[in-house]
């Protein structure tokens, strides 16, 4: 472990919104990003740009909420765009692999240029539960599977043959959020932590 | 952060994968096509040793509830083995314990496996 601090890290003005990625974006920190960037898109900001300078990976999750930011800005009444910069050569391939390429507008580290100045470091503000090793216990089960659900349906609607790639987690979470009944209690036996006892030959 | 490894041994009929690392969108491809071609060549006991793994992907997992059913079509099993709490507490949260066996030890992940 190094000592950088994890996180998401925003700022912004009336009509630009600036996120600084520090670590990976998952899944648990990809929520408080959605939340500030739904409040955000509500009071008229259309220009995202995101810094994954200092980013070590994403997973889909995470790229499905960028991906449903995106979206939210094609539609009527916004004309501004997700413009993504610092992107690494590992970034670009999980952008590429996804079709997000095409629906951001991608600076890649070495081959673009941005004309683009981020505010200064000391005008960012950390986002809230945003590093992921501290907020798994604070999330709540059925919100999450809603939350993961709506970032691959982002993905899917993004570019259609993300569809087969994440078929089997939709499918799941599409049941998990229908299904009603109570969390599972505590385990005690720690020598098969979910496995049915009966399946022994 | 490491560099991610496989590495594969059989135990009878078993396939025992060792992961090494962090298993993310990045790397899963290579997990896929080494479960692919153990399904391919008809093993479907599978289990995943993922005491070294420092991360798992949201996607990771899910495409490994479908190598699970897959597996379980053929008879077999795909189960995880000695997992770290920071990453069962993820497979937890996202209700994957209810689909994805998880076991700590060895001995009792193998004869969880109704005919190695």
């Amino acid at each position: 472990m190094d000592g950088t601090i994890k996180g998401i890290s925003v700022n912004n003005t009336s009509t630009e919104v600036h996120v600084r990625i520090a670590g990976r974006g998952t899944f648990q920190n990809g929520q408080p990003l959605r939340r500030y960037a739904m409040e955000l898109l509500g009071r008229g900001c259309n220009e995202f740009f995101v810094d994954l300078n200092q980013c070590q990976g994403m997973d889909s999750t995470f790229l499905g909420v960028l991906a449903g930011i995106g979206l939210r800005l094609m539609q009527p009444g916004h004309s501004g765009k997700i413009h993504i910069v610092n992107v690494s050569p590992r970034n670009i391939e999980l952008l590429q692999t996804l079709g997000l390429d095409r629906l951001f507008d991608v600076n890649v580290v070495g081959r673009d240029h941005t004309h683009h100045s981020f505010p200064s470091e000391i005008d960012f503000q950390m986002l809230p539960d945003s590093d992921p090793v501290d907020t798994s216990k604070s999330l709540n089960k059925r919100d999450t599977a809603n939350f993961m659900l709506e970032a691959h349906n982002n993905l899917v609607k993004a570019d259609p043959r993300n569809a087969p790639k994440f078929q089997d987690l939709t499918k799941f979470l599409r049941e998990k959020v229908g299904d009603q009944q109570p969390p599972n209690p505590p385990h005690h036996d720690h020598s098969c932590l979910n496995a049915p006892k009966e399946t022994h030959p | 952060m490491r560099e991610f490894r496989i590495e594969q041994e059989s135990r009878g009929n078993i396939q025992l994968i060792h992961l090494q690392g962090s298993l993310d969108m990045y790397s899963f491809p290579r997990l896929e096509s080494q479960l692919q071609t153990l399904f391919q060549q008809g093993r479907y006991y599978v289990m995943l040793d993922c005491s070294q793994l420092d991360y798992i992907g949201s996607a990771g997992l899910g495409a490994l509830i479908g190598f699970a059913k897959q597996a379980r079509d053929h008879d077999g099993d795909l189960k995880l083995l000695r997992v770290p709490e920071r990453i069962y507490k993820i497979i937890e949260l996202l209700g994957f314990t209810k689909v994805l066996q998880v076991y700590t030890t060895e001995e009792i992940a193998r004869a969880s496996f109704q005919k190695p």
